[in-house]
């Protein structure tokens, strides 16, 4: 399996404080690496940077696309969605309450809808070509709101789902952007264990069906030992083992950093 | 209902009282008048016992309502009805008052002050639709929005009396020239949120109209600009005694000269330009910018994750609702042919953000609703003089206190997968 992310050597400080330290790893194509570790580790630090909220003070992240790679430090921002496809979401879910489910997947198509319209131009007029590619967008949106059974809700306001739903609506908005890399903040907080398994059968069907490579956070172990093909595991800013689950599961370290030294 | 009630809404009622006491007291109770030599207070006691006593009566109404549990139903049941409407009954609606809007002119009630009432309200309803882009969609909180009125007046007050274009050419060159003053706004203030937003507008209308004040060269100064031209019906002039050989607008018709002619065609000017605004604002929130105006109002750091350009997209906003708010401008210039700095104060902004926010952020009906209450009843106390301010207040403290949403505060989808079964 080939490459897909490769983080060197990533330092990050928030003036006298190192939030990561030195941190390199890589990610597969069409697999999901988990990364773990006790809180404050500094694993939102990592996807901040990933994703462009932050600038690194040290380090690069390379993304290995089909036509070469390309140095995520350069984008910044909303480019990182936009050019770099990468997408991420969010520890506290952040959908737009007040708009529909639909609409919030048609906002993550923003882009391409945007030149579809003709910078609204077209959208103006009402062209056939724009009303054609909205038509499109709709049946993308239904194809993922087919997936994770939202269908019927449509049209409801993305703040009227239970968490569960709100959870994985986005998801699959994120989805909809045509990630090269999903980069999911503790998808399963909060979810109760039947959530869980629904939340694992979809991530696995991302990531055989879609190809696209998983970069997850998550504190539930049920989800991580699950689902994980690799395992990154975190302490204080530094790397401390990488393996598979069945490796971390039994790795020295990795009990240390949870549960303490014993004297 | 028990009589403790009774005894907790009497005591309620009279501390009630004694703060209108206290407030009435001296504002109206102690009357200056200068008589002769030196200034005099007259007492006015007896207004302020009425005044007073109207507070006591009003405070114990509402208690006995609350405590019946039952709403001041009228208010309430009427906007929730026009909120739940369908989408073919809010068509009808929407005809209906266009239709009426149409006739209102030739209505035999209709005289030259409700006409004019009419263009001022239909000038607000203008201003609100266009600040209700930036406020209602796109969320940023703009207190200054006069300041594009202004640039539009000005644009037009001056294009028009230094090269004597016409009003259908100084009019989009007006709008243009205030949505770019829509950008330049736009700019420094696009990391800014909320409150700090809400200053910084403000703080922009101020220097517009400072500029305007101290820029005599150019505008004149507090003089304002006079001799601005009038609009022409297609080219014929609202004249009594048209030039020679020129026609006007009633020898070319064979009517009777009347100064109506021309209220009724400036009425019509800003009903379209009105209905335009509004038009272009219900398309425009379909299409994927006003889908994003409105993510970004939701969230905009979803919306960078997501890839939506916050800076295009807050600056197409500012732009087109400055657009908007420049052709109003103009039309105020060639409906009063005088401007001046005094008409572009801070009040305007804050009349207009009431209408938008008051009406129901993002309805378009809501501004209409709430331009028509907001002015009219302002309007209806126009013999109290001074007082009609209060007035405008007591509006929107009702408006606050039935409906803390907005007049309006639902909204619909933009695009629905199911159709509009519900």
């Amino acid at each position: 399996m080939s490459n897909l992310l490769s983080v060197e050597n990533l330092t990050m400080q928030f003036g006298g404080l190192t939030a990561i330290d030195n941190l390199s790893f890589d990610a597969k194509n069409n697999e999901i690496t988990s990364i773990i570790g006790p809180n404050g580790a500094g694993k939102t630090t990592v996807f901040n940077c990933l994703t462009g909220f932050y600038k690194p003070t040290n380090g690069q992240m390379f993304l290995h696309k089909d036509e070469g790679k390309i140095s995520l430090r350069k984008y910044t921002d909303f480019k990182i969605a936009h050019v770099a496809k990468v997408a991420r979401t969010f520890q506290n879910i952040r959908l737009f309450p007040a708009m529909s489910v639909l609409e919030n997947l048609l906002v993550a198509q923003h882009n391409e809808l945007m030149v579809a319209s003709g910078y609204s131009l077209f959208g103006l007029l009402n062209l056939k070509s724009y009303r054609d590619k909205e038509q499109l967008a709709v049946d993308k949106a239904r194809y993922w709101l087919d997936i994770i059974g939202l269908t019927n809700r449509a049209d409801d306001n993305a703040g009227d789902l239970p968490y569960g739903d709100q959870r994985k609506l986005e998801i699959v908005r994120a989805m909809c952007i045509e990630p090269k890399l999903l980069c999911l903040d503790e998808p399963a907080a909060g979810l109760n264990p039947k959530e869980s398994a629904e939340l694992n059968k979809l991530l696995k069907f991302i990531k055989t069906e879609k190809k696209t490579g998983i970069l997850l956070i998550e504190h539930d172990m049920s989800v991580v030992m699950g689902i994980s093909d690799h395992v990154v595991v975190l302490n204080y800013g530094k790397k401390i083992f990488e393996g598979t689950a069945d490796q971390t599961k039994t790795s020295k370290e990795v009990i240390e950093a949870y549960l303490g030294v014993d004297e | 209902m028990e009589k403790k009630d009774i005894i907790q809404s009497v005591k309620d009622s009279l501390f009630t009282g004694i703060i209108a006491l206290a407030l009435f007291g001296p504002i109206v109770g102690l009357r200056t008048a200068s008589k002769g030599e030196g200034l005099f207070i007259t007492p006015q006691w007896g207004l302020v016992f009425i005044l007073v006593g109207l507070c006591i009566l009003g405070r114990f109404l509402i208690n006995l309502n609350s405590a019946r549990k039952t709403e001041f139903t009228f208010f309430s049941k009427f906007t929730s009805k026009l909120s739940s409407v369908t989408e073919e009954k809010a068509k009808h609606l929407a005809i209906t008052a266009i239709l009426f809007a149409v006739v209102f002119p030739f209505l035999p009630f209709t005289d030259r002050y409700f006409m004019d009432v009419a263009i001022m309200i239909l000038t607000y309803i203008m201003l609100g639709w266009g600040l209700n882009i930036v406020v209602g969609l796109a969320g940023l909180l703009d207190l200054g929005y006069v300041a594009f009125y202004a640039v539009g007046a000005y644009s037009y007050a001056l294009i028009a009396t230094t090269f004597g274009w016409s009003f259908w050419i100084c009019l989009p060159l007006a709008g243009i020239f205030a949505a770019f003053f829509g950008i330049l706004l736009g700019f420094p203030v696009l990391r800014l949120r909320g409150d700090y937003l809400a200053i910084v507008t403000l703080g922009f209308g101020e220097i517009i109209r400072i500029v305007l004040i101290n820029w005599y060269e150019v505008t004149n100064g507090p003089d304002g600009i006079t001799g601005i031209p009038r609009p022409s019906f297609f080219g014929l002039p609202f004249k009594r005694s048209p030039d020679e050989g020129e026609a006007s607008f009633h020898t070319f018709f064979n009517l009777e000269y009347s100064t109506m002619h021309r209220i009724i065609f400036l009425y019509y000017l800003i009903l379209v330009l009105a209905l335009i605004t509004n038009y272009f604002t219900l398309k425009i929130r379909k299409l994927p910018v006003g889908r994003a105006w409105e993510a970004l109002r939701e969230d905009e750091i979803a919306c960078k994750s997501l890839g939506v350009n916050p800076t295009n997209t807050k600056l197409t906003a500012f732009a087109i609702g400055a657009m908007f708010g420049g052709f109003a401008g103009s039309f105020f210039a060639t409906r009063q042919a005088f401007i001046s700095p005094e008409s572009f104060t801070f009040i305007e902004s804050a009349i207009i953000v009431a209408i938008v926010v008051l009406g129901g952020m993002g309805s378009q009906t809501g501004v209409v609703l709430a331009s028509i209450f907001l002015i009219g009843i302002t309007e209806m106390f126009r013999d109290l003089e001074q007082f009609r301010m209060i007035a405008f207040g007591g509006a929107m403290v009702l408006i606050m206190v039935f409906k803390p949403k907005g007049i309006l505060a639902n909204r619909k989808p933009t695009i629905l997968m199911h159709g509009d079964k519900k």
